[in-house]
């Protein structure tokens, strides 16, 4: 509980109606999508950057830990209060302050939905391209704060990429701005890009400028299966290798496809030991230039079936068999793993051979699931957390998949975050030097480690 | 209260986006996922008991949105219904919903209660009756009950017109019975039309959903038990609902509850496979329904409303209205949004309801139709109620409208 005096000046500002700490409410603000939890003294609604600065400014003088929330899917414990004090959450901050596709931008407040936006831009013929899973509840700024992707980065880019400014709330509620409008716009250290990904560590986004794009012309989607994990993976390296950027390829083995067909039958090869889903957009006339190079490319790698949507209905029902695996693999045990090493996409083959070998080696079920063309691997490892032995095999199954990883110059995230599930294994990928500069810039802008604090800076 | 349905939320979240009200409050403890954390809490004892927990519990339109989304299939619509029957007993319930429970019942106490209250509406001065609002909608704008209950109207059994297809059972719900006649001699209409025997089995009751979401377990199982013994025909072609929640509970709470209470689930489960919709035994059946251009063109166009527990149980009949021939239906853009009615919610909850209410009539209105189609009794008395006279809007049951455009 926050002492009365700081509770009163609180809800001076906010009101009462948007402070809450009852505990019935305040078990809700104290998950998101991991594992753990932990209850904050108190959750607050701000509407205002201005009563964001007047929060931390109270925060501030009192040291109470602070930490933001969106809509609470980060997979990584990210908005966990996990030091209590204050969970900020931005979910009613949510206007669309101006959609403005002649000059390719929009300026959102942090609690707007991403498929929000995505509807707000299409009748004017835009997007915005970061599409991660939770694209229709999770918020840009929690996609800012944990660095976003999805399938379709693979071409496109992820959250950083098209970000081009935003205001933030320090620790101290003062209020700064960095980048603008402009695409171009070299002025000083490229600060909008350090927040991204920073976990709310840092400062509290309150207004978000994007760069849209045009909605391409066309799209163009194909299904094809192997008969070996091994050519899969290198079909997908070879297809990135030669030139071509398709949208997304999403890999999936064996288990991953009879697992999706024991749920529901969508008529995948039961048989195959990988198959790619394969996406590209744009000119009419690229695409269908590209189509013909993929599925060249995937036939020298032995494919066995290449089945081409014709028609939307098509389309969906490929992808349908890709967006159900993870609630397939949720419902073969009580608890799932997802976890989210990146590799350069020539070591994709090698480290799919890793993830199967050390999961093997330590009896744990695994799927393999990736965005494969950007080398994002999902494995998927259902599991019981209260089986204890079984989930100490779990936990030194993922260190092991860190570990080889880091190996191959790959990395630990890839578009989930550290947050509370991988800040132990940050020595993995960065050395003592690397980790005391991040130091020094959590130091230098919040001394007093009051946004949230017990994270990895 | 048990312990045996192991909550396999895995916190995606992914509720939240289907959950009208989440969608509203835009707070997490107005989510299915909060719900599912503070049902575990309570479980485990890591929090108390409390009318404040009976409130956050009870803020749902049970529209079981959340559970038809849900990735790794947790049941959110029975973990919800077996905590409200909870938190009824822990905390009781308001006197107007512990009556509805007691009321619905026994047939015969509802049947008195229609009585009275028809008395009570004919002597209560007009003035009274416009100033009085139940939950926030006037009065005056629910809708005048029945003259008699419509089963008592009509034979038990009704021959098809024409040459027989084949026999199917109606089971009417309290809506159609004290409230809507007129939707009960439409689908006769429709049915009888396309060939089909209706039989109507006298010793039908209420569906026991107000019940369930209410805590008259006991009750629930009564009118449940009875039901299923006045259902269980093997030469049927389908059992009817014309209401979508009815549906829902004969198809997935009937099997679900028998087997709860341990009871051999084989009979509900055989009825469960039979049910289905009106509308959608109807646009199988479509070819054999013939549309008379003229009265179409002169009833003008129509737009739809989806019931919640119709698309997340059923078919919305949206794709029959899009299917006939002449029919002018124009699509609203949130036609499958949720109208806040959801049972008893619009009366408990009557700031929510309304602001969903209200959007719902701004898109309807926006169609610019004047014929607003829903299948829902409950959806329906919630928007029309809010309707006024300058919204030039009526509202019917799908059925109902067919049956003024078929050709004699």
């Amino acid at each position: 509980m926050l002492s009365p005096v700081i509770k009163a000046e609180l809800i001076k500002i906010v009101t009462k109606d948007r402070y809450l700490d009852r505990p019935e409410e305040l078990a809700c603000y104290s998950y998101d999508s991991f594992l753990e939890e932990s209850l904050p003294d108190a959750a607050i609604f701000p509407l205002t950057s201005r009563e964001v600065s007047d929060i931390l400014k109270i925060a501030s003088n009192n040291q109470v830990p602070v930490t933001a929330r969106g809509a609470g899917t980060s997979v990584c414990g990210a908005p966990i209060p996990i030091r209590h004090g204050i969970v900020l959450c931005f979910s009613k901050m949510n206007r669309i302050i101006e959609a403005n596709t002649r000059d390719r931008y929009a300026i959102v407040e942090p609690g707007v939905i991403n498929g929000d936006l995505q509807k707000a831009l299409a009748p004017f013929g835009f997007f915005y391209p970061p599409d991660p899973g939770s694209i229709n509840i999770s918020t840009i700024g929690g996609n800012v704060a944990l660095n976003a992707g999805g399938p379709r980065c693979l071409k496109y880019g992820v959250t950083v990429d098209y970000v081009l400014g935003m205001q933030v709330v320090l620790a101290s509620g003062k209020i700064v701005r960095f980048g603008s409008r402009n695409i171009k716009d070299v002025t000083g250290y490229k600060l909008s890009a350090l927040f991204c990904g920073s976990e709310g560590t840092l400062g509290l986004v309150t207004e978000i400028i994007l760069r849209v794009v045009p909605l391409p012309e066309a799209t163009r989607t194909v299904m094809v299966t192997f008969n070996d994990l091994d050519n899969t993976a290198e079909a997908v390296a070879d297809i990135i290798g030669s030139g071509i950027l398709p949208v997304a390829m999403e890999l999936m083995d064996r288990m991953t496809i009879n697992a999706i067909e024991d749920a529901g039958r969508l008529g995948l090869a039961r048989d195959a030991e990988g198959s790619l889903l394969i996406e590209v957009d744009g000119v009419r006339e690229a695409c269908e230039r590209e189509m013909v190079r993929i599925i060249e490319k995937v036939k020298q790698h032995g494919a066995v079936t290449v089945q081409e949507a014709q028609t939307p209905a098509d389309r969906d029902k490929l992808w349908a068999a890709r967006r159900q695996a993870y609630g397939v693999f949720a419902k073969i045990a009580p608890d799932i793993v997802s976890e989210d090493v990146t590799v350069p996409v020539s070591k994709v083959p090698e480290m799919i051979r890793r993830i199967r070998e050390i999961c093997n080696r330590n009896a744990i079920k695994v799927g393999v699931l990736a965005h494969a063309g950007d080398g994002n691997m999902h494995p998927l490892i259902p599991a019981d957390r209260n089986n204890r032995e079984e989930w100490a095999r779990v936990i030194k199954a993922c260190g092991e998949i860190f570990e080889a990883a880091a190996a191959l110059h790959g990395t630990l995230s890839g578009e989930h975050g550290i947050g509370l599930a991988k800040a132990a294994y940050l020595p993995l990928v960065m050395d003592e030097d690397s980790r005391e500069f991040l130091t020094v810039i959590k130091r230098a802008v919040d001394p007093d480690n009051i946004l949230n604090p017990g994270k990895f800076a | 209260m048990s312990d045996t349905t192991v909550s396999k939320c895995g916190k995606c979240g992914l509720c939240l986006a289907v959950c009208p009200v989440h969608r509203l409050l835009m707070e997490e403890q107005a989510s299915p996922r909060a719900r599912i954390q503070l049902i575990e809490n309570y479980k485990r004892k890591k929090l108390p008991s409390s009318p404040y927990l009976k409130e956050l519990i009870n803020k749902c339109l049970m529209c079981g949105s959340c559970a038809a989304n849900c990735p790794s299939g947790v049941d959110h619509y029975s973990q919800f219904m077996e905590m409200r029957q909870q938190m009824a007993k822990e905390h009781g319930d308001r006197l107007e919903i512990k009556s509805l429970v007691y009321l619905l019942a026994k047939e015969q106490r509802l049947r008195l209660a229609v009585g009275m209250a028809k008395l009570g509406r004919s002597i209560v001065p007009e003035v009274f009756q416009k100033k009085y609002r139940l939950g926030n909608i006037p009065i005056q704008n629910f809708p005048q009950l029945n003259k008699k209950p419509f089963r008592s109207t009509i034979p038990e059994e009704i021959p098809a017109k024409g040459k027989e297809r084949g026999i199917v059972l109606y089971f009417t719900g309290c809506a159609t019975n004290y409230i809507y006649d007129e939707t009960g001699h439409a689908t006769l209409e429709l049915l009888t039309t396309m060939g089909y025997r209706v039989r109507i089995p006298r010793q039908q009751t209420c569906c026991s959903i107000p019940m369930l979401y209410h805590g008259g377990i006991e009750e629930a199982r009564k009118n449940i038990e009875q039901n299923l013994q006045c259902f269980d025909e093997d030469d049927v072609a389908a059992i009817i609902v014309d209401c979508p929640t009815c549906g829902s509970a004969l198809k997935k709470e009937f099997p679900s509850m028998m087997k709860k209470w341990d009871k051999d689930s084989g009979p509900a489960e055989a009825i469960g496979a039979k049910v289905t919709d009106l509308m959608s035994f109807v646009y199988d059946r479509r070819d054999s329904l013939r549309i008379d251009e003229q009265k179409a063109a002169a009833t003008g166009p129509v737009t739809y409303h989806a019931p919640c527990h119709l698309k997340n149980c059923f078919v919305p009949a949206d794709r029959l209205l899009r299917d006939l021939p002449f029919v002018d239906f124009i699509e609203a853009e949130d036609a499958l949004d949720c109208c806040g009615g959801g049972g008893t919610f619009f009366y408990e909850y009557p700031e929510i309801s309304t602001q969903m209410a209200s959007k719902k009539i701004a898109g309807a209105k926006k169609t610019g139709a004047n014929l607003w189609l829903t299948d829902c009794p409950v959806c329906r008395i919630n928007l029309s109620g809010r309707l006024t006279a300058e919204d030039n809007i009526d509202m019917l049951h799908p059925a109902r409208y067919l049956a003024l455009i078929l050709k004699q």
